[in-house]
């Protein structure tokens, strides 16, 4: 690794003023486990990093609020998450999907913000907080905002968030009662390996009609991606095969999936399909 | 070039301080300013688990942590774990259940194993295997690893 | 398992005590506390370290090679080039059968990744930081990457010239040849293939491939050159065989090998990456040139550009008769060695000559050939090429059987080879299990038990596949056994211990001659100004030859004692016995080994040294029919059966049991064979089901291990375990021979069988990715998944 500059503030507003908006080799630092990677690599080469860990503001959080909606702080580890019995309750996909996160080790040490602000595809978590409608907030030298995880995977690495603004954290919307969630995650080459395809779906139906449903696909895709279309069509369908079926066609012929290593467009095109039909009658199971 | 700062952390339980620049790993500085050799670098991706310490009760990858992030933590090695005379139950059945070849990972494995019987005092196969994704031994050795991890927490609710 | 059988002249006639003995290896303790030495933890005072500049392009001329901003770079030491190294060896090219890499590129660059330059700094980031700050310009030139174009290639070529080294004398007709990519051919004629094709009922004819892949030992490879003053220089290094390393290094500089010291420690895996010269050369001359020591440590990622297992295209024919029997075979492999020839030459000739598989064939025609590409080179890999056979004649050999509706374990044990029948080189067959191997592995498997075949989405299957090795011959190891003042005893071998065991057994051997405890013996790790020859650990040649070395170097030791021994009893020393730490005489009497030493030096001083010298018999195949009557030392025989799931709406394929079955004769310690074979059978899965080096125009495009996926203890299948079928090889020391290797022959043919067998879908190529059999599945109900782009 190339040498550079630590900082380590003790407050998020210090933290946002040594951010440079126009510097990409200035970045912001939390669990360093995927920044690490790139510098290691020589594919990153900071001359300044500004580390989140000493931040004050009780960005570690884990709560229910009164109305029911969860709130993760941006610097709670993968672990924290993991290990949340209030998670778990309240959204055992997300426990679900920690568990064959990366490994134990980058769980302990990997921050959700970190997870989120990061723009990989291949994470696991993104495709899931889409389906969950979850919101992020971001906070910068001008204020803070909201935005909605849907908005906030814009590209190939790339989100919505400037280069001086940091997540503080995410809020998953209380579920609607007999909601279930689901993520499904397909790896090609060994069991511990990232997703070809990743795909999380919730649903809720009632008396074998789909009441309401979200889908989101990722890895085989260029960024998380919600399928409107798809829920769409499902929102008033008969729970059965022939609707998921072609709910899981529409979705594969939705997305233009990404050729890599683990497996060419066409490929993953047919591993999405699959996925999600397999998400789908997860989520529809009485 | 980046200055050098001096980090204080407990290491095995003695208070040490070491003089580290921002791009020094930690597995570096056990290393190079401790000789301590049982954390050690393979893939550098955090996927093989042959760098493995405990930094304030938590398992991390030695090679994705900055050594400067130790200061002020307690941090815990294989050296630290037990003396040659006094073997901790998951070293002991590392040896008795043969559960490894040339040894490269295994410090990594038994640090994990700790770790996982500290959570989990009685693991099913399949919580092992998940627990241990994130370590590699090339010699393929994980059927015995899985014994010993059982033969370990056998030992450990006897005591 | 614990027949004692001898084939030395020495005789003894008691039950062995340490042979067949599970102990738990003798560097357990530091293993558990890690404390294990590695080269990997050297720091030497004063040491520098190297980080290589890497070539970008895959062929190309150097023109230009700009190392200014980088030995500005304050704090780096120097920066050295192939000029610098040309002015210390004229003519630095090394290599175990031509001398054809040089230590860094001279001129040319022949792959991309090949070291070009070399930045050093008593800091390792700098070091790094400075190699990145070298440029260089090429011209590029075209390359050739797959090996059967290459091998029929008219305008490219690697090199100019073979040069092979001198040492090989049926290699010397190669000298010079210029206007070919082809290293080495070989050639095999056993009886009229022609003739027996057309006695044949069927003919089948396939080709399989697989791909380039690497070793990944968790220890990376590493060394460290130390100069000793300007005319010696010690090089420490995580290497499978120090005694070639310093006869090569030698001949480089133009020095005797006295002044040339290597020495190794523990290895954090080898699997043949860490075989012949890798960094030796390099540091050797680094350290020589800045006149201090100098360590080059590669990276996870660096491997990749450094040695790989050798791609091949097999092409398998048979003439079948309608009884069952085949009695005609023609193979011709091609194999992908990379721009520098490495030991490539030899798996080609060594492997080549069992391409026809464990079967007794009337007629047999082989061809192999060495081919050079511009890809990093290929080398030994654990199984020296005979994984890649046994991919294609087991794959063959089931097509075969299940085409003619034949039991597919039955087809084989009928055609099986068995000892006393003449093997494809003439070699007569002994003391090989090949029958015992398929028997015990049908009761292991419970074969004709009945299956359930799955449905729907999951389609279960089984199968079996068996292939065989010759040891590597002709070849030499020398053993000392050193009897200490106190009685405490130490043996010095060249055996490198990567992780096989291989201390344990020898000191188990040294035991059971010496009547000691094996827990008590000292295991001297290679040195080359220490331990004595050994020809290289590598081909899983350690247990029989250094195993035969020790014990008669144990045997040579004991003889001393002996006579020690009976003139302080006042007994004929033919009459004595040693056990327990004691020698005894037939009265009852005896002494402890201490108390022998101290009656012969009168106080506890003095050395018992006893040496002993290996080497079996050998007879070279003869040019052209590859004919000989003494190929190998040994035959080694390893059997697989696999059961799996196969997902057959995403090609996803589940390895549910995996069952090795292997002869390695009589078993020294138990525990630590099975475990061999296990790992072995592990690592093969990982060949079978992902990995594969990806390149793009020559360049690695998944040169990490995130993105070339190793076997995690998730994809070990949930039931897994080796057996050793009964046998025993009289020349070997107590019946033993090598079983390092045994276990990778037959993992992938036994899978991909077993995949057919669950979904009648049969793949060429490795590895059985999820895709791959995706497509095999949709192309077979003719729906065939479109191409990509």
């Amino acid at each position: 690794m190339t040498p550079f500059e630590l900082q380590e503030p003790d407050t998020l507003a210090e933290a946002i003023t040594l951010l440079d908006p126009d510097d990409p080799a200035v970045r912001p630092l939390a669990g360093a486990t995927a920044l690490m990677l790139m510098m290691k690599a020589g594919l990153f080469q900071p001359t300044r990093l500004v580390s989140l860990r000493r931040l004050d503001d009780g960005l570690r959080h884990i709560f229910i609020d009164e109305r029911g909606e969860l709130h993760l702080g941006a610097l709670a580890t993968l672990s924290d998450i993991e290990r949340s019995a209030l998670v778990a309750e309240h959204a055992p996909a997300v426990t679900q999907a920690c568990h064959t996160l990366s490994n134990v080790r980058v769980r302990n040490v990997a921050t959700l913000g970190g997870h989120l602000a990061h723009g990989d595809p291949h994470m696991d978590l993104p495709p899931l907080l889409l389906a969950l409608g979850a919101r992020a907030r971001a906070v910068g030298p001008h204020g803070e905002r909201w935005i909605d995880a849907a908005d906030l995977f814009v590209g190939y690495y790339q989100t919505s968030l400037e280069r001086d603004e940091l997540l503080s954290e995410i809020v998953i919307p209380s579920p609607e009662p007999d909601t279930h969630a689901t993520y499904v995650k397909f790896t090609a080459l060994s069991a511990d390996d990232w997703p070809a395809v990743g795909v999380a779906a919730a649903a809720r139906h009632r008396d074998g009609v789909i009441v309401d449903a979200k889908l989101a696909v990722s890895a085989a895709t260029e960024r998380p991606t919600r399928l409107p279309a798809v829920e769409a069509a499902l929102r008033g369908a008969t729970v059965c095969a022939d609707t998921i079926e072609s709910a899981a066609e529409a979705a594969a012929r939705s997305v233009e999936p990404l050729a890599d290593l683990r497996g060419s467009s066409a490929y993953k095109r047919e591993m999405i399909r699959v996925h999600v039909r397999r998400a789908l009658v997860t989520v529809t199971r009485s | 070039m980046s200055a050098l700062r001096q980090i204080a952390f407990t290491l095995n339980g003695r208070a040490v301080t070491a003089d580290v620049a921002p791009h020094h790993t930690l597995v570096e500085v056990l290393q190079e300013q401790f000789a301590l050799y049982g954390a050690r670098e393979s893939c550098a991706q955090g996927l093989c688990g042959c760098c493995t310490a405990i930094v304030d009760g938590r398992a991390v990858s030695g090679c994705l942590y900055l050594a400067a992030f130790a200061d002020g933590a307690d941090v815990v090695t294989i050296e630290g774990l037990a003396d040659r005379n006094h073997l901790d139950p998951v070293q002991e059945a590392f040896i008795s259940c043969n559960a490894f070849q040339c040894g490269f990972c295994t410090s990594g494995f038994i640090l994990m194993t700790r770790q996982l019987l500290e959570q989990n005092p009685d693991p099913t196969d399949d919580e092992i295997r998940h627990y241990l994704s994130g370590n590699l031994c090339r010699c393929g050795t994980y059927p015995d690893i899985i014994n010993a991890v059982h033969a370990a927490a056998a030992t450990l609710h006897k005591e | 398992m614990s027949t004692r059988v001898d084939p030395q002249p020495i005789t003894e006639d008691r039950p062995t005590v340490q042979i067949g003995r599970s102990i738990p290896r003798l560097e357990s303790l530091e293993k558990v506390t890690g404390e294990t030495e590695y080269i990997h933890h050297l720091r030497l005072p004063h040491m520098l370290y190297g980080k290589i500049f890497r070539s970008s392009v895959a062929h190309g001329r150097i023109l230009k090679l700009d190392t200014r901003a980088a030995r500005e770079l304050p704090g780096v030491a120097a920066v050295i080039t192939g000029a610098d190294v040309c002015a210390l060896i004229p003519e630095p090219y090394y290599g175990p059968a031509f001398h054809d890499q040089p230590v860094l590129a001279i001129d040319k660059v022949r792959y991309v990744g090949e070291p070009v330059a070399v930045a050093l700094s008593e800091d390792p980031h700098l070091a790094e930081h400075a190699a990145n700050l070298i440029e260089a310009e090429y011209e590029e030139l075209p390359a050739v990457f797959d090996e059967v174009e290459a091998a029929a290639a008219t305008d490219t070529f690697v090199h100019d010239a073979l040069k092979p080294a001198g040492t090989f004398p049926d290699l010397k007709h190669l000298q010079g040849r210029t206007k070919t990519n082809v290293a080495l051919d070989f050639s095999l004629r056993h009886n009229d293939a022609e003739r027996g094709f057309e006695q044949a009922d069927y003919i089948f004819e396939h080709v399989f491939r697989t791909p380039a892949a690497i070793h990944a030992a968790m220890e990376p490879i590493v060394a460290v050159g130390e100069p000793r003053g300007s005319s010696a220089v010690t090089i420490h290094t995580s290497s499978q065989s120090p005694s070639f390393v310093r006869t090569e290094v030698a001949r480089l500089l133009g020095w005797p090998e006295n002044h040339v010291r290597v020495r190794t420690a523990f290895l954090g895996g080898g699997f043949g990456a860490k075989l012949y010269i890798k960094l030796e050369a390099l540091v050797a001359v680094l350290a020589l040139l800045v006149k201090r020591p100098v360590k080059i440590a590669l990276t996870m990622e660096e491997q990749f550009y450094t040695i790989t297992k050798h791609a091949t295209t097999v092409r398998m024919k048979s003439g079948v008769t309608k009884a069952g029997k085949v009695v005609a075979r023609r193979c011709e492999a091609w194999w992908n060695g990379g721009a520098y020839a490495d030991i490539g030459p030899r798996v080609t000739q060594k492997s080549g000559f069992t391409a026809a598989g464990p079967y007794d064939i009337e007629n047999v025609s082989l061809d192999s050939y060495a081919v050079y590409t511009n890809l990093p080179p290929a080398g030994a890999f654990r199984g020296f090429g005979i994984p890649q056979l046994v991919w294609a004649y087991e794959s063959h050999t089931d097509i075969i059987a299940r085409e003619l509706e034949l039991d597919p374990l039955e087809f084989r044990r009928a055609n099986i080879l068995r000892n006393g029948r003449p093997q494809a080189t003439g070699t007569i067959m002994r003391d090989t299990a090949t029958v015992e191997v398929l028997d015990t592995l049908e009761r292991a498997m419970d074969w004709k038990a009945p299956r359930d075949p799955g449905d729907g989405n999951v389609r279960r299957g089984r199968g079996v596949a068996i292939g065989f090795k010759a040891c590597i011959a002709p070849t030499t190891s020398v053993a000392i056994v050193n009897i200490y003042g106190d009685g405490s005893c130490a043996v010095y071998c060249g055996t490198v211990d990567m992780g096989q065991g291989s201390d344990t057994a020898m000191a188990q051997i040294a035991a059971e001659v010496l009547g000691l405890d094996p827990r008590a013996i000292s295991v001297i790790h290679p040195d080359t100004d220490v331990t004595p020859y050994d020809m290289a650990t590598l081909g899983s040649r350690s247990t029989f030859h250094m195993g035969n070395a020790v014990r008669l170097a144990a045997l040579d030791a004991r003889e001393k004692l002996f006579i020690m021994a009976g003139k302080a009893l006042g007994c004929d020393p033919g009459l004595l016995s040693a056990a327990g730490g004691c020698v005894r005489a037939p009265d009852g009497r005896q002494l402890s080994v201490g108390e022998v030493i101290k009656s012969g030096f009168l106080m506890q001083a003095g050395n018992l040294i006893g040496s002993g010298s290996f080497r079996p018999t050998y007879t070279s195949p003869s040019h052209g029919d590859g004919q000989s009557s003494d190929i190998t030392p040994f035959w080694m025989v390893g059997a697989v059966g696999a059961d799996v799931e196969v997902d057959m709406e995403t090609g996803h394929v589940r390895v549910t049991r995996l069952v090795s079955v292997a002869d390695v004769g009589t078993v020294i310690n138990p525990a630590i064979v099975t475990r061999q074979l296990n790992g072995g059978a592990v690592m093969q899965l990982g060949l079978t089901m992902s990995e594969a080096l990806r390149f793009d125009h020559g360049q690695v495009t998944n040169a990490s291990l995130a993105d070339y996926k190793i076997p995690g203890i998730l994809d070990v299948p949930a039931e897994i375990f080796a057996e050793a079928a009964p046998g025993c090889q009289h020349s070997g020391p107590f019946g033993a021979k090598g079983a390092g290797e045994t276990g990778t022959f037959a993992v992938s043919p036994a899978i991909a069988n077993a995949i057919h067998d669950a979904t009648g879908v049969r793949i060429y190529d490795l590895p059985l990715t999820p895709e791959v059999v995706y497509r095999a599945l949709r192309a077979a109900q003719h729906n065939p998944l479109e191409n990509e782009l």
